[in-house]
């Protein structure tokens, strides 16, 4: 039961990673720089 | 229960998560169109505005006839809308698609009808956490739909992105029978009528000062989410620190929002809600009192975004504690027209008094100073459930 709420924790964490990381590449940023606040 | 709760999740993602990337069609629709920027934003204020208009009264529908049925018929706006916002060739047209009809479809599948449906599935004592788990859901949508809705555009272009959007906003109807509820969890304890649940909480002074606290959530995160990027233009930082600050703030949100749901299990939610205000005065203040660089932007990114969405679960938790849960989607509907209320003023008057000013100096300051309302507010509430005179007479 620890185990698998430690993976799940795991895999959320790495999920929010690469979300993050996407943000950070290069086109995506240039994009959101220019229309960041229509984001909202 | 996990039924209930990972098909709201799953709603919610994909309700929230859906609009966030509206702002990413800004260039393409007006350039397509030979539209003006101001075209653009009226439809997304209107959607805003009847969003939150809509927002009690899909509420009242959800608690009278199932919040599956308001689902399936705001999933089926969604789609209509997105689509329709895709083929629309004039600035009606699309103020009434892109604003009115996806303002009506978001107030059908967002927090407050899946919230009902929360709270009336899940013991009291797990039912804060539970709305932090549908809370952080849909602060991932957010995060997770931007890149993913870019990507989107550029590989099948601004239309076909949309008639795709379209499809995805379909998945809520299957999703939505998972919320059926059967009859008899309605039916169940003190039965009121829908006139008399609205007096009663509108005359009730602590859901006014839960309403008063949203007002204040809703100016602050829209300011800062509008007006920010600007701000760190206007001091020299580079757009790429805008962009992190934004990515920040939504993965932060998400921890937020389940750990305001998680702590409410433990603590009186009031308190919560009064740190949480008091916490965003603070880190405002530091943050226009330090010298800005990238660092103190991604600092206060990242404590914003704790604090982003993180009142939604002990506010709606609350709402449901003091009156019950039979009409929790209509009242959760008119605590978060408030929000909205308090969001359009927070863009408004950012942009009036930055015009007037010529900084943003000011709106900074009232939104701290607000911030420090909310939290003294929010502490006189009373979270014990109501008395009723129909009770104490059974």
């Amino acid at each position: 039961m620890k185990l698998r709420r430690i993976a799940a924790w795991s895999a959320a964490t790495l999920v929010l990673l690469l979300v993050f990381a996407a943000y950070l590449q290069p086109e995506v940023a240039f994009t959101l720089a220019n229309q960041l606040w229509n984001c909202f | 229960m996990k039924q209930v709760l990972l098909c709201g999740a799953m709603i919610v993602t994909l309700s929230m998560g859906i609009r966030h990337g509206f702002g990413l069609w800004l260039q393409p629709i007006t350039m397509d169109r030979g539209w003006t920027r101001e075209t653009f934003a009226f439809a997304l204020a209107i959607q805003n505005l009847s969003w939150g208009i809509a927002g009690p009264f899909a509420g009242m529908l959800a608690d009278r006839y199932g919040a599956f049925r308001v689902l399936i018929v705001g999933s089926l706006f969604y789609a209509g809308g997105l689509v329709l916002m895709a083929l629309a060739t004039s600035g009606l047209a699309f103020t009434g698609s892109a604003g009115l009809v996806l303002g009506l479809a978001q107030s059908g599948t967002t927090y407050a009808v899946v919230y009902g449906v929360i709270g009336r599935n899940v013991a009291p004592e797990k039912r804060s956490w539970a709305m932090g788990v549908a809370a952080a859901a849909g602060s991932f949508g957010q995060f997770l739909m931007v890149p993913v809705e870019n990507w989107l555009i550029g590989s099948f272009g601004w239309q076909n992105a949309l008639f795709l959007l379209g499809c995805l906003a379909l998945a809520i109807v299957p999703l939505a029978f998972g919320l059926k509820e059967p009859a008899a969890t309605k039916a169940t304890g003190f039965q009121q009528s829908i006139g008399s649940a609205l007096r009663e909480a509108l005359s009730y002074p602590s859901f006014l000062l839960l309403m008063a606290g949203y007002f204040v959530c809703g100016f602050q995160v829209v300011f800062i989410g509008v007006h920010m990027p600007s701000y760190l233009k206007d001091h020299g930082l580079t757009p790429n620190v805008a962009t992190t600050a934004l990515a920040l703030i939504g993965l932060f949100n998400v921890v937020g929002t389940y750990v305001a749901g998680s702590l409410g299990e433990r603590m009186p939610k009031k308190y919560i809600l009064s740190t949480i205000y008091a916490l965003r005065a603070v880190v405002i203040v530091v943050f226009i009192s330090v010298p800005l660089t990238p660092m103190s932007v991604y600092v206060f990114a990242s404590t914003m975004g704790v604090l982003w969405l993180s009142t939604v679960p002990p506010t709606n938790a609350v709402i449901a504690q003091i009156f019950g849960v039979q009409y929790m989607s209509m009242l959760g509907g008119f605590v978060f027209l408030s929000h909205q209320v308090g969001s359009f003023l927070g863009v408004w008057l950012g942009g009036r008094l930055y015009d007037a000013t010529g900084s943003y100096d000011v709106v900074w300051w009232i939104a701290a100073g607000l911030g420090v309302f909310a939290a003294i507010v929010n502490l006189p509430v009373r979270e014990a459930a109501i008395t009723r005179v129909a009770q104490r007479a059974a």
